[in-house]
């Protein structure tokens, strides 16, 4: 039994009809890589995923049991945490604030200790009173992982976490999840920095147009150019 | 040219006025700043705790004290019911039918008052212990019972803005009214929090009422005369702001009866022309977003 598991998902953004029939599966302890355009409808999985879009057919189970139509805060509970693209700290709280209000909100898993966050972030100890509004977007970046993380997730949604960020920051952002994930952490995390994601990962799923076009190994897909750049760009890219 | 001793009674007046408007806006404040609805019968939730308090007084155990936790407590209710059972409902709607629904509450809630106490108004006496003046200068006393009603609203506004900072339900109401969405995504029950939301602004309400009972005549039309001020005061002070509607409280007050002393019997007009002002110069008021 995988621990997350869509099976012909159609999912919705208002009107639009932006995933079709899509199916994917995490094992526990994985790392999976959801790859595709921008637009490829990556952000609306997770979403579907999380509830806060109405999935219309398909079903979604985690540990075997639907969580379709389940509330967002209960699929929460469940130990399914979004890192959003967006990051969504909470500005007008500190850092410690912000951990506060996950560690305290776990209902469903035990949370980790603030101080261990603090251990695994350290340029977060250094800004513990700062309010979130007064962060970087990388600070940002970094609470929204610890914030998700110190509620101990059994899954945790990562949605282009190194989005808008300089690449001196996406290094340490590399070092930090790369800690996480030797941690035993199960992750789906989707992204536009292919490298980022297969140095990470260890499967993948490509989508175009919301609807599955390639899966297999992260070693299948480094062999596979042509995936990489007909569906990836990474070749234009390069080439760039 | 106008006597000293009379500006300093109508501030001292201006100060306790300021403090019953500062516990109801205070109330409609904190609803606002996280469920997002403007409550137009915050004011017949005061007029009912006002009641609840003058039959605590007039009942068989007299006792004033019982009557300001009754009222909190019977309000505070009244507005769970009115939130689980219909503004639920309309959270997801436009903003113009949430404020009609708590415009028919006022309709019904100020009819059903007249229809059970009658249209008279009703006075009760400060508790024994606070009848007496505190003499501040040979011109200027302040009755005791005036200055318990100013002492209060203090301590509520430091109340509200320690438990904001230190507890934990605290830190999440400062968070889910931020981003409620993200607060759905970390776990937190915000239906829930919601009506523990309303719990308290409406028993905050009804603490108001009972407490200013001794300052006012009490008719079923005081919810409706004090809840524009009250919008008044949130505005210029900042809407969701607490510390705004603490300080946009006490100027409005201030302005009612220092304002008098230059238009008698207009001393109504000078909130509305502040408020005209904050409106064009500094529409999110004095104070708004420093907390929000």
């Amino acid at each position: 039994m995988s621990l997350l598991e869509l099976s012909d998902v159609n999912a919705y953004y208002g009107n639009s009809h932006v995933v079709f029939d899509l199916s994917l599966s995490v094992e526990e302890n994985e790392v999976v890589a959801l790859l595709g355009r921008n637009g490829a409808g990556k952000t609306t999985t997770l979403r579907a995923i999380t509830g806060t879009v109405p999935r219309r057919h398909g079903t979604i189970a985690f540990r075997g049991d639907s969580i379709v139509d389940q509330s967002v805060d209960r699929i929460s509970n469940r130990g399914i945490k979004l890192v959003p693209e967006e990051r969504r700290i909470f500005p007008t709280l500190t850092v410690v604030e912000n951990l506060s209000v996950a560690r305290d909100s776990c209902s469903g898993t035990e949370p980790r200790p603030i101080e261990e966050m603090f251990d695994i972030f350290p340029v977060l100890d250094e800004l513990r009173e700062n309010r979130g509004r007064n962060l970087s977007g990388g600070e940002q970046q970094m609470l929204a992982v610890a914030r998700a993380l110190v509620q101990n997730p059994d899954l945790l949604l990562l949605d282009e976490p190194t989005e808008g960020l300089a690449p001196v920051i996406v290094e340490d952002l590399r070092e930090v999840l790369e800690d996480i994930v030797s941690r035993d952490v199960t992750v789906l995390i989707t992204e536009q920095n292919v490298e980022f994601a297969l140095d990470l990962s260890e499967r993948a799923y490509i989508i175009e147009s919301g609807e599955n076009a390639w899966d297999g190994s992260i070693e299948d897909l480094r062999q596979r150019e042509d995936l990489l750049e007909e569906y990836l760009s990474v070749g234009e890219a390069s080439a760039d | 040219m106008v006597n000293t001793g009379l500006v300093v009674d109508q501030v001292i007046t201006g100060l306790s006025i300021g403090s019953y408007l500062f516990l109801i806006a205070v109330g409609l404040s904190l609803i606002f700043g996280v469920l997002e609805v403007l409550n137009f019968a915050h004011g017949v939730l005061y007029m009912i705790g006002a009641y609840v308090g003058i039959m605590a007084v007039q009942s068989a155990t007299g006792n004033f004290w019982l009557g300001l936790v009754l009222a909190a407590l019977v309000v505070g209710l009244i507005g769970v019911v009115m939130e689980v059972g219909f503004l639920r409902r309309v959270y997801d709607r436009d903003e113009l039918d949430q404020l009609l629904l708590t415009f028919a509450f006022v309709l019904i809630i100020t009819d059903g008052v007249r229809y059970v106490f009658g249209s008279g108004s009703r006075i009760i006496n400060p508790p024994p212990g606070l009848r007496f003046s505190l003499v501040l200068s040979e011109t200027a006393a302040i009755p005791s019972y005036r200055a318990f009603v100013i002492l209060a609203s203090v301590l509520v506004l430091g109340g509200i803005l320690l438990a904001l900072r230190t507890t934990n339900f605290g830190r999440v109401v400062r968070a889910t009214s931020s981003d409620r969405d993200m607060a759905l995504l970390l776990g937190i029950d915000v239906p829930k929090l919601y009506t523990g939301v309303f719990f308290i602004g409406a028993a905050l309400a009804g603490f108001g009422g009972a407490l200013a009972a001794p300052l006012q005549s009490v008719t079923p039309e005081l919810g409706n005369q004090v809840i524009i001020n009250a919008f008044v005061v949130v505005v210029i002070g900042g809407l969701g702001s607490f510390t705004g509607a603490f300080v946009g409280a006490y100027l409005i007050g201030i302005m009612i009866a220092v304002g008098s002393i230059f238009a008698a019997g207009a001393g109504q007009l000078f909130p509305f022309v502040a408020l005209i002002a904050v409106l064009l110069l500094k529409p999110e008021g004095i104070v708004g977003g420093a907390e929000a």
